[in-house]
């Protein structure tokens, strides 16, 4: 019996290929939809905050960022994540509205200290923009703005002539009645 | 339904009928035992799946469900609803009729604080015998620390220079009458120290922290030279509160925790929670979800079974051939190729209301099917090694009998009720998802000791290896996920959903009040049921034989402190 229990013994040794993983030297394969670090897309994030508020565990917060776009993130607030806290559930990557949170195959989060895992939109931003990329955005945006803001004004200035008419209007008529 | 009407007139206040298999009704509190007899004794419901209150704090009402369903006989699910004013809340305990009552009343008891008359031992359960203020699950329950005030832990300087933080309110706050005290009931330890009869018995204590189940809980054996006597549980030292914490999330936010109820049965839990809101808000999943959710029930089986029996064997010593070992470097198989579908190892997060969270990776099957081959020669190897084990079949041979009427009477289910010739098995008791159309059996033994309960374990790893190659051959392409409303709003009602977990009945029963949170969650879990049973089971048996039967059961703390 026991020679039966050591013949499974000695075919298990000899057959079976990889039982340990070097780990530190050699990482694991990982499947493609891992659900590891969290990878931010900068230029597409529009800054909503979807994510923090599904977030069950509450550990994303929006924080201002330099390098995404001014033109559809107007405040430039992006997602900066607890690690101590997140649980990898991969609710807020369900949850983006514009598929700029995604989940990448990096999973160590090792530090010394607990702010040391708590990632801004520096560390997790796979996808930003330049300095000058954010200047010319910025300038775009400004001018924008300044479009908006002028053709306001002008949408304001016809508004108010328009009121104006009217009550010109309205004061006319009841002067008209009474001429009459 | 009918029966019941005619039989008692005017005992049934409400009726409501929402499938074969579904039977609501609201019964009068003063009946209430005599219905239930007629239906144990003349419509077979002869198990008693468990109960949930709900506080129905606008109605000032307290409702209890029981949950009342058959061994085999028929598929009808009978939840009994008893209504009780919330003032004075008591209603008449089925410990009479169902022995596994015990449990179920004692828990709504300590939660909601509704009496149970004639109940033998209503005693805290789950909650510490610390914790300040009454029924934490009332819904007019403030909490200690209170949150309002965001006082949490009172720091102290003891006289040796360490410190120390308590959370106990102020003796005066109790003086007041804010943080009303609790009343004081035998402890644990005294109740079981009353049982010491003569000075040739003692306690002895396995635990809180003991190898027959990974997670603490306290089993504390009388024994009279190298038997046991009587036997005693606590358990409740990782009470999560999981049920409470999900009334104060969204139904999505639930679905996280779900998977912490049980690392190894995290997608059957997502499972029968999902299935429980789908119902609520009537909508069914494609069918290729479905498929892939049955693959990965049944992969997260195996991996189940292969680390509960592998942990098991190093219990009783199995160290010369190491089949622990083994097991896990086999398991890591099965989870990678769920890691490959989830992108997480254990806590999946997977299933969605109506779907599943992603498809299948491409060339999935073809790298499913070698997997799956090895592992049905490995499966029969162990068996064939554990069988031809001399040492392994005296260790577990004839020990810990279930008969099959005990093993109906104590209400467990699961592989340790197969393993007593009764085949009970939610896939076919139940039939979700599309498990009617798949070719499977029920495995069944008839011995009902500790190996047959093993033997069940590992053969159903065979009929699960099955039934994945049949889903890869016939899962169509489709859609995913249903249509969802962008709030996920059920309407007002309540809905009882149940599945096959790996270790058992795996029931969700969840109310809606039609906002987004859902109004009470109640889990019925299978090791909940084990646990109850292994006092009796564990009476008259050697003290060596403990580790044997109570690590049979393949238990799971976690899920029983919920």
């Amino acid at each position: 019996m026991v020679l039966k229990s050591l013949k499974y013994t000695l075919k298990t040794a000899l057959t079976t290929t990889e039982v340990t993983r070097l780990y530190p030297e050699v990482m694991m394969e990982l499947p493609a939809n891992e659900r590891g670090i969290h990878e931010l897309d900068a230029t597409t994030c529009i800054g909503c905050g979807s994510c923090a508020r599904v977030c069950p565990n509450s550990c994303i917060e929006l924080v201002p960022y330099r390098y995404g776009n001014p033109l559809k993130n107007r405040k430039m607030q992006f997602p900066q994540i607890d690690y101590g806290r997140c649980t990898f559930c991969g609710l807020c990557v369900d949850e983006c509205p514009v598929s700029c949170l995604k989940m990448g195959k990096r999973t160590e989060i090792a530090g010394w200290d607990r702010k040391d895992i708590v990632y801004g939109p520096d560390r997790i931003a796979v996808k930003k923009f330049s300095d000058r990329e954010v200047a010319e955005l910025e300038a775009e945006a400004k001018r924008q703005a300044e479009e908006k803001k002028k053709a306001a004004a002008a949408a304001a200035k016809e508004k108010a002539a328009k009121a104006k008419g009217k009550e010109n209007k309205a004061k006319a008529k009841p002067g008209e009645g009474g001429e009459a | 339904m009918s029966a019941i009407q005619s039989a008692f007139p005017g005992a049934v206040l409400e009726s409501r009928v929402e499938s074969d298999r579904r039977l609501w009704i609201t019964v009068d509190p003063k009946r209430l035992v005599e219905i239930t007899q007629f239906l144990r004794d003349k419509k077979d419901f002869d198990h008693y799946s468990g109960a949930a209150g709900i506080d129905r704090i606008n109605e000032n009402l307290f409702e209890v469900v029981e949950i009342l369903t058959s061994h085999g006989a028929h598929q009808v699910v009978v939840l009994m609803k008893v209504k009780v004013p919330r003032d004075k809340p008591s209603v008449r305990s089925l410990t009479g009729l169902y022995w596994n009552a015990n449990w179920y009343e004692r828990e709504i008891w300590e939660m909601f604080g509704i009496n149970f008359e004639g109940h033998p031992e209503l005693y805290p359960l789950l909650l510490p015998d610390e914790l300040v203020g009454y029924w934490p699950w009332r819904k007019d329950f403030k909490g200690y620390p209170d949150t309002t005030t965001g006082e949490r832990a009172i720091e102290q300087v003891g006289p040796d220079g360490y410190t120390e933080f308590k959370i106990m309110p102020h003796p005066e706050l109790i003086k007041a009458g804010v943080v009303p005290e609790r009343p004081k009931y035998p402890t644990f330890r005294e109740r079981e120290e009353a049982e010491i009869k003569s000075d040739s018995e003692m306690i002895m204590h396995m635990g809180p922290q003991h190898a027959i189940v990974p997670g603490p809980f306290l089993l504390d054996l009388l024994i009279e030279g190298e038997r046991v006597k009587k036997a005693f549980l606590d358990v409740g030292y990782i009470h999560k509160g999981i049920e409470k914490i999900m009334e104060n999330r969204t139904y999505l936010q639930g679905i996280v925790y779900t998977d912490r109820m049980c690392y190894l049965a995290s997608i059957t839990n997502n499972e029968a929670y999902c299935g429980a809101v789908e119902r609520l808000l009537g909508i069914t999943p494609p069918e290729r979800a479905q498929y892939i959710r049955v693959i990965l029930a049944e992969l997260s089986r195996i991996q189940s079974h292969l680390l509960g029996t592998g942990e098991f064997l190093t219990l009783l010593g199995a160290a010369t051939y190491s089949p622990f070992q083994y097991m896990i470097i086999d398991r890591e198989d099965i989870v990678y190729l769920m890691e490959s579908i989830t992108g997480a190892r254990i806590t999946h997060t997977f299933v969605r209301f109506g779907g599943v969270r992603n498809d299948l990776p491409d060339g999935f099957a073809d790298k499913a099917r070698p997997i799956l081959k090895r592992m049905r020669e490995r499966t029969e190897e162990y068996m064939d090694l554990l069988h031809s084990d001399p040492i392994y079949t005296r260790r577990m041979r004839g020990i810990g009998v279930l008969s099959p009427g005990d093993a109906r009477r104590l209400g467990v289910s699961g592989p340790p009720l197969r393993a007593s010739d009764t085949p009970y098995d939610m896939r076919r008791e139940d039939p979700i998802l599309v498990y009617p159309d798949l070719d499977f059996k029920v495995v069944t033994r008839k011995a009902g000791d500790a190996e047959a309960r093993v033997e069940v374990r590992l053969e159903e790893i065979l009929e699960s290896i099955h039934i994945i190659e049949q889903c890869l051959d016939r899962i169509p392409d489709g859609p995913i996920q249903e249509k969802l409303p962008k709030k996920i709003k059920p309407e007002p009602g309540e809905a009882y959903y149940r599945v096959e977990d790996p270790r058992g009945e795996m029931g969700f029963y969840v109310v809606s009040d039609g906002s987004e949170k859902p109004y009470r969650v109640k889990v019925r879990g299978p090791v909940y049921a084990y646990m109850q049973a292994l006092p009796p089971l564990l009476e008259g048996a050697y003290v060596a034989d403990v580790v044997a039967i109570a690590g049979s059961m393949d238990a799971c703390t976690s899920e029983v402190d919920r």
